[in-house]
């Protein structure tokens, strides 16, 4: 007991009820711009999932990961795969899309679980080599399409630079995951440079679509990556949520509107289907500035930095792939979120820890973020 | 190994962020500021109270009046679509107008019109309301949620139809919204003087619109509004009219056709300035309806026209006068007689005479008095054409009177160019004999006949004035003070003892006039314009009229008991 409170990471506590705070007013303050009343309670029910996971978190951080893992990425992935096929049989359809079963999001649960597979089982596919990476492809890639299938890009791309940084950590053939991150990066490449020119200026119908069938995008997916490339046009149609995003938070200047003040907010300039999930860094960012937002990044410094420090001091190889997996997943989360509300990267359906209001998503983060202070409270000391 | 380049990345990922985070939110704020507020910030030019319009003895008479009328808002009535929308918003006014006892005055396309064109600004559904529908909205303000009460100025003329045409009427502005260095998106469309003295010291009038903004959201409903600058009142505007004078000769002029202008020859001064048939100003407040403005001006009477300084009429005898002056000054002596046989002829034309047998041996100030056309006809083929022009445009006519309105008609002085150009053909010697006894291609107004008097009492030009206070601008009479003073003895016989008694009747002072009857139109139109033209008192002029009244018998009978009555309210009132 004395060991768990000795290596307890406060500091990663900390940021993280300090993260549940701010994410409580923003959703009050999205929630209360909004026309139907069912929104305006919605901080209730968000505080309520939040000390829920919090004891999760904290049974997490008292239970020793290593049993856990050992004993449950079978069964975590096993549901995962059973509650991924569930929801594009049974799912809601909502906005296009198949992501909620009942009352959750079972892509925002599979995180977790995939994490916990591989950081389970990464140890044993290292030693086939080559083998081991297939394995370890096909383990991540059978869910990954099925969240695909929602579709649920978003969810999808995170996953990847997670399931990387953990392979790397895991050592399963490192020399081919430098050519996996050049082939992504010249694919990602290629599909820029292949929108790029088909939407520019003085293409003809013809050519678009001659270039466009190259291009495996659907095509909101084409649109949202020309926002991205031409972010001036068409500001009142596709280019409308980017640019609303840019206003509310360049408007909030350096010290914001106030909170609860948020003038674009309140206004429903902010698209009102997304202020209160993936578009909810731009609501605190009109109503604390630039010093809100450098507050926030910091605080989420404060979570993710002591998730690599945990995996770095870390004498098990399970744990250090597991902290580092989570940390990277949730950092993931906010550069996509954040870089995309400012047009640094396409827009991408992607919730921001512990400030947008997914309850689902908002329990996976703290139980993954228990497993890594269990990471920290369980390593040997001295050694 | 891992865990060391992971942090890095986080911390650089972070770095990134807030560098990019310090370009929108600080280098980029002012622009996301001004598109935030273009979007979302509606500028509206509120109304300022314009000026009251006093007599000179500070009668009103133009003026404000508070007016209630209920608004809408639109923001409660916001629904998923627009057509739920106004669905909504005509099933509250239906429900609000069953409460108030009024009736539904917009049409479903005034209200989608204004839904699509000014959805953040209130819909102005009852204007103008009584007590009783007052009273009732009030006991129920509690129920008739987005309806709210709002006081507006309308125009208003406590005097009614009086001096119509002098203070003009005013009428909503139209578009220019974006008029100046301030663009605005809705205007509470202000007053703006239409005709009269409205129009022409509406700048003077109109005061300082002032500046609100309206805070919409996205959908364009306002959910809050800010007065940037507050509307400043229009000044105060006195004018040099005489409400008791200008009722006395509209009382004069009820039932005729015909204009009348009563002014201060010393000064300028206009005391009365009245055009009959006239029209109630206040039926064009709030709004001119067009029915109305059809009847006026489908009016064969045609009371739109302002005659008292916009009505063309032929002089007549009330010329002589200037015919006698310009005689004088080409050194023809007043003694000169001539004996009138009550025809005069002009190779072969005819004139005639008033006394068809004639007046006998006249000299001027018999002529005078008796307004005998052929010494005037051989008076002026004496002096010339070119003295007979001159001494015309010397007294004014012919040219803008200078007065502060807008209607100042110029009128003819006819000559040889001018008839070439008009009618193709020369002048002949009959135009001028026609000339001389305010006939032939003549025309003048009221105004310039009174200015024309008055100068002939005083032996100066002055310009009139409408408003008060305005410097006195006159010139001198080239014209030897002993001719002058024949010409004044002869219109003092004219009213003594010659056509014009009844212009002097009662009055109390010395009265000096001169009668005429014009006669214009052919056939069934044709008929009698009559005049009359005085200043008093004689010695020492403090008011000079003309009157023109159409369809008249004679300036004698006519013309001359009105101006009496009229002079007789100035002196013995």
């Amino acid at each position: 007991m004395v060991r768990y409170f000795k290596n307890f990471n406060y500091l990663m506590f900390a940021s993280m009820l300090a993260l549940i705070a701010i994410g409580t007013v923003a959703i009050w303050s999205a929630g209360n711009a909004r026309s139907e009343a069912v929104f305006h309670g919605m901080w209730k029910q968000t505080l309520a999932t939040a000390m829920l996971g919090l004891v999760v978190y904290l049974a997490l951080s008292i239970a020793d990961y290593r049993k856990i893992l050992e004993y449950g990425s079978v069964a975590a992935y096993g549901t995962a795969l059973v509650l991924l096929v569930a929801v594009l049989a049974f799912g809601a359809k909502i906005y296009g899309g198949r992501r909620w079963l009942w009352f959750f999001q079972p892509s925002e649960l599979s995180k977790l679980c995939i994490i916990m597979f591989v950081a389970n089982f990464g140890r044993r596919f290292r030693e086939f080599g080559f083998l081991g990476f297939v394995l370890t492809g096909i383990a991540v890639g059978v869910p990954l399409l099925l969240i695909l299938a929602e579709p649920d890009l978003g969810t999808a791309l995170t996953l990847v630079p997670a399931v990387l940084i953990m392979m790397f950590s895991l050592r399963i053939w490192r020399k081919g995951l430098f050519v996996i991150l050049a082939v992504i990066a010249l694919c990602g490449s290629a599909v820029m440079a292949a929108v790029y020119e088909a939407e520019k200026p003085g293409v003809t119908e013809e050519r678009r679509a001659a270039i466009l069938k190259w291009v495996p995008l659907k095509a909101h997916q084409v649109k949202r990556v020309k926002v991205f490339l031409f972010p001036e046009e068409d500001i009142l149609g596709a280019g409308y949520n980017l640019r609303q995003a840019k206003i509310s938070i360049g408007s909030g200047g350096f010290s914001g509107k106030g909170i609860g003040k948020g003038e674009t907010n309140h206004l429903k300039y902010l698209p009102q289907a997304i202020s209160m999930n993936d578009f909810i860094f731009c609501v605190y960012a009109e109503e604390t500035g630039f010093i809100g937002s450098l507050a926030l990044l910091a605080l989420f410094g404060m979570l993710v930095v002591p998730g690599a420090w945990t995996a770095f001091t870390s004498n098990d190889e399970r744990g250090e792939a597991l902290a580092l997996g989570v940390s990277m997943l949730v950092f993931a989360h906010v550069y996509v979120n954040i870089a995309m509300s400012i047009g640094l990267v396409p827009i991408t359906g992607l919730p921001l820890p512990f400030i947008s209001s997914g309850r689902t998503f908002l329990l996976t983060v703290m139980a993954a973020l228990g497993m890594v202070q269990s990471v920290a409270t369980h390593r040997e000391v001295g050694k | 190994m891992t865990s060391i380049v992971s942090m890095i990345v986080f911390v650089l990922g972070f770095i990134v962020l807030g560098v990019n985070l310090k370009e929108v939110q600080i280098d980029e704020s002012a622009g996301y500021n001004y598109a935030n507020a273009r979007q979302s910030v509606r500028r509206v030019q509120t109304a300022a109270p314009r000026g009251c319009i006093y007599d000179r003895n500070g009668t009103l008479l133009a003026g404000n009046r508070k007016s209630i009328g209920i608004v809408l808002s639109t923001t409660p009535f916001q629904k998923r679509t627009w057509e739920a929308t106004q669905a909504e918003i005509i099933a509250a006014i239906d429900r609000t107008g069953k409460i108030v006892g009024l009736e539904n005055p917009l049409s479903d396309k005034a209200v989608r019109r204004h839904i699509r064109q000014k959805l953040s600004m209130p819909l102005l559904v009852w204007r103008d309301i009584d007590e009783k529908a007052l009273a009732r909205f009030c006991e129920h303000e509690q129920e008739l949620e987005g309806f709210s009460l709002a006081e507006t100025e309308e125009r208003v003329y406590p005097q009614g139809r009086l001096a119509s045409h002098l203070i003009g009427y005013v009428g909503r502005a139209e578009g220019d919204l974006n008029a100046g260095d301030v663009k605005f998106n809705f205007s509470d469309r202000e007053m703006r003087g239409r005709s009269g003295v409205e129009h022409y010291y509406d700048s003077f009038l109109r005061g300082v619109s002032g500046e609100k903004n309206l805070i919409v959201d996205a959908r364009g409903f306002t959910q809050s509004e800010s007065t940037i600058k507050v509307a400043r009142r229009g000044l105060d505007l006195t004018l040099n009219l005489d409400a008791k004078v200008q009722r006395a000769v509209e009382q004069e002029l009820k039932g005729c056709i015909g204009a009348c202008v009563v002014m201060d020859p010393r000064n300028g001064e206009v005391l009365a300035f009245a055009s009959a048939p006239d029209y109630d100003i206040n039926e064009f407040v709030p709004i001119l309806k067009s029915e109305l403005y059809d009847s006026l001006a489908g009016d064969r009477r045609k009371p739109l026209l302002n005659r008292a300084s916009g009505g063309a009429y032929a002089p007549g005898s009330t010329f002589k006068p200037i015919t006698a002056l310009a005689g004088l000054s080409m050194g023809i002596p007043a003694e000169a007689e001539l004996e009138c046989i009550g025809v005069y002829e002009v190779g072969t034309m005819k004139l005639h005479c008033a006394r068809t047998w004639g007046h006998g041996i006249e000299n001027l100030k018999t002529a005078l008095r008796d307004s005998c056309n052929p010494y005037f006809c051989n008076l002026g083929m004496e002096a010339g054409t070119n003295a007979l022009i001159t001494t015309a445009r010397t007294m004014g006519l012919g040219a803008k009177t200078g007065i502060d309105f807008g209607v100042d008609m110029a009128g003819v002085v006819p000559d040889d160019e001018w008839k070439r150009k008009q009618y193709g053909q020369k002048w002949y010697q009959g135009d001028l004999a026609q000339m001389s006894i305010g006939q032939s291609m003549l025309l003048v107004s009221p105004l310039q006949m009174a200015r024309v008097a008055g100068a002939l009492g005083t032996g100066y030009l002055v310009t009139p004035r409408i408003k008060a206070g305005e410097p006195v601008s006159r010139t001198k009479l080239p014209f030897p003070a002993k001719d002058l003073a024949k010409v004044r003895e002869g219109m003092e016989l004219v009213v003594s003892s010659g056509s014009g008694k009844a212009g002097g009747e009662g009055v109390g002072v010395k009265v000096a006039g001169k009668t005429g009857t014009a006669e214009v139109g052919k056939g069934d139109t044709r008929r009698k314009n009559t005049w009359f033209i005085a200043y008093a008192p004689a010695e020492n002029p403090t008011v000079a009229v003309a009157m023109v009244v159409e369809y008249g018998v004679s300036g004698g009978s006519t013309t001359a008991p009105k101006v009496g009555a009229v002079l007789r309210s100035i002196f013995n009132g």
